[in-house]
């Protein structure tokens, strides 16, 4: 199983970083542009078909541990970026993506987890997959938003305006926004039918909240005439939250009792 | 260009002055707080609860309408209050997420600051409360006069103005307790996490049977020395089933059969046995180098010794698979007759006459053979005043994400 799951991430990296090559150099040799995104894109078709092997091999949505979704977040990440690319013409943002990609992939193969097929009661329902993948897709999509952020900062430091890229953070987190919401309250939902209440300040919903309020100011502030290249900071930082809601929960005094906490391998 | 700053209360007020408030009501709170010991509040129950909550909201909707050009009240509903309010929270809920939420000391500061339970303390239903406030104002002026353009803002902002008020206000008359019965018995009396004392149910639940599957046992290594349980070299869990390999530092071990029900036989061999009886039960074979054995092992019940096979100071061992399912058939029936029949499950309560009962737990130490059942009944009578928010929210986020593709169109 570990050897399965080497070679897809070598095949994976393999084709992002002959992808990104063949991109870079697409600026001089325009020819290369397309074997440059074929390449890119096998990469996460690698990883999507890997998952879905996986899924069947486990017998459950490899959706239980924060190994499992790591591949998701590797396999989505760069599709964004290309998505971004095609839709509003920014060609860097990809190079992020895949990267981070490289990096979720990398944490894998280092710390190889205990596979286990099985599944715990509360686990099973019809909730599951909606509420893990709406988050997952909204996490991608901050990501991005951090990344593209990040990246309108250091324009901003080389003193060059760029306010395309600002309105790429400012819809990334948009969407995101909107999926943290759904991913909130399909928690709720789900959580009234497995453990009786709605809301009951576990860590990781409390931690969920904080993100979410998070954003919620964010699309305030920029609502309020505040200057939206300050912004940038926020929103490039704003995904920290996110990142201790993902796993840092894990390791704060709180989560002692959490019903959240992802199985340690 | 001549930057003017303003001074401090300069109308029209802003962020700063949003801020001091913000932190005055804050610190107000966490002063009521100490002072009355840490208790937190509590909330009236319905319908006293009910009728705040309505005063609460056709006083902020009359003052937002009827004052809506008085510069104090355009403050008071704007964005600036409203974001430093969102950062009260946010730090509240930080301080939250941080620190475990239990029991302390009473007496202490944290204990008397109530910062162990701080979303029911003062300071938390203060700057709620404020945040309502804000909201509500905010609201009363996209409501009247009610525009479509406006359809996004009314049903994200009041979705989230009726989750959050009827959560927080609804919350004194959510009861939960929880109702142990034992196979074959009826109980009408449930516990809360509070009290010992048992509370009298207006119905009785009695419980035919309860059952319990698990997945397949797992083969491990036991080192009783460190006490450790060793994984197998694929970090696999392995679960058993004729031909499950297994291999450690030497020791290679092949599962030649396997029964997932059975009990001790003739000549150490297992004889095929009834679920509610048998145990699972494997034959191995174990090699290590040069030599090559069998033996059969189990996992053991709460009437019988697990078999192991030692080898060395350590021992091959079968543990049982975790839980996969369990339920409880039961009859749950109120005073006036009335009963049902039905088959409570985790993740499948069961409504009856406005409570939900849920299956809870069992005696875990006894596992699959447990007799006792743990059923937790819940009752909240806002639950579908918060579910009209969440549905809300969701509309009002679905129109966010079109109209957001929509100005990504014109701004292309």
């Amino acid at each position: 199983m570990n050897v399965d799951f080497n070679t897809a991430a070598i095949v994976a990296i393999a084709c992002w970083a002959t992808g990104m090559l063949l991109s870079l150099l697409a600026i001089r040799t325009p020819a290369l542009k397309l074997p440059g995104m074929v390449f890119s894109f096998a990469g996460s078709l690698v990883m999507a078909g890997f998952i879905a092997y996986y899924w069947v091999l486990l017998d459950r949505p490899p959706l239980r541990t924060l190994g499992e979704t790591r591949l998701w977040y590797a396999a989505l990440i760069p599709l964004v970026g290309f998505l971004v690319e095609y839709r509003w013409k920014i060609g860097w943002l990809k190079y992020y993506c895949m990267a981070l990609a490289v990096f979720f992939l990398g944490i894998n193969m280092l710390h190889p987890e205990v596979f286990d097929k099985t599944l715990m009661p509360a686990l099973q329902s019809p909730w599951f997959i909606p509420h893990v993948v709406v988050y997952l897709v909204g996490y991608v999509l901050l990501a991005a938003s951090s990344v593209t952020a990040l990246h309108n900062v250091y324009l901003q430091l080389r003193s060059k305006g760029n306010v395309s890229g600002e309105s790429v953070s400012h819809y990334l987190a948009l969407l995101g926004f909107v999926l943290l919401s759904f991913g909130l309250i399909f928690g709720a939902m789900w959580a009234k039918e497995a453990w009786g209440h709605y809301w009951t300040w576990d860590p990781k919903e409390t931690w969920a909240f904080l993100s979410w309020l998070a954003y919620l100011g964010y699309l305030h502030a920029s609502r309020y005439k505040i200057d939206q290249g300050k912004l940038q900071w926020y929103l490039a930082l704003a995904f920290l939250v996110l990142l201790v809601c993902w796993f840092g929960v894990n390791y704060l005094p709180s989560a002692q009792n959490s019903v959240h906490t992802y199985t340690q391998s | 260009m001549v930057v003017v700053r303003r001074r401090w209360f300069q109308t029209p007020w802003e962020f700063r002055e949003s801020a001091l408030f913000t932190a005055v009501a804050l610190c107000l709170g966490f002063i009521i707080e100490y002072a009355t010991s840490g208790a937190g509040i509590a909330l009236p129950r319905l319908p006293f609860n009910a009728i705040a909550l309505s005063v609460f909201a056709v006083l902020v909707l009359s003052i937002g309408l009827g004052f809506r050009n008085t510069p104090a009240v355009k403050w008071f509903g704007g964005i600036p209050l409203g974001l430093c309010l969102i950062f009260g929270i946010a730090v509240l809920s930080l301080v939250g997420g941080i620190l475990p939420q239990e029991a302390v000391r009473s007496g202490s500061l944290p204990a008397r600051l109530g910062i162990h339970k701080i979303f029911s303390g003062w300071p938390f239903a203060l700057v709620v409360l404020l945040f309502l406030a804000n909201l509500g104002l905010s609201l009363s002026w996209k409501l009247i006069p009610f525009k479509v353009q406006n359809l996004q803002f009314i049903l994200f902002h009041a979705g989230f103005w009726i989750a959050l008020s009827c959560a927080i206000f609804g919350s004194a008359d959510l009861q939960r307790l929880v109702v142990p019965i034992e196979e074959g018995k009826a109980s009408n009396l449930g516990y809360t996490m509070e009290s010992d004392t048992p509370q009298p149910l207006p119905f009785s639940v009695f419980l035919h049977d309860f059952s319990l599957e698990e997945y397949p046992p797992q083969l491990l290594l036991y080192d009783p020395h460190s006490d450790k349980l060793l994984m197998d070299k694929s970090k696999t869990t392995l679960e058993v089933r004729k031909g499950t390999t297994a291999s450690w530092n030497g020791i290679e071990v092949l599962v030649l059969d396997y029964m997932p029900s059975a009990l001790p036989g003739e000549g150490g061999i297992p004889q095929p046995a009834d679920r509610s009886t048998g145990i699972p039960y494997a034959k191995v074979r174990i090699s290590t180098g040069a030599t090559q054995r069998e033996a059969w092992i189990s996992t053991g019940s709460p009437k019988l010794r697990p078999d192991a096979a030692q080898l060395g100071n350590l021992y091959l061992i079968m543990v049982p698979g975790t839980p996969k399912s369990f339920r409880s058939a039961v009859t749950v029936q109120d005073t006036q007759g009335h009963a049902v029949m039905a088959n409570l499950e985790v993740n499948k309560p069961v409504n009856f006459k406005g409570w939900k009962l849920y299956q809870m737990g069992y005696d875990e130490k006894a596992g699959r053979w447990s007799k006792l059942s743990l059923i937790e009944v819940i009752r909240d009578p806002w639950l579908p005043a918060v579910y009209l928010g969440f549905f809300m929210i969701m509309a009002g986020n679905i129109l966010f994400f079109w109209t957001g593709i929509k100005r990504k169109e014109v701004a292309a």
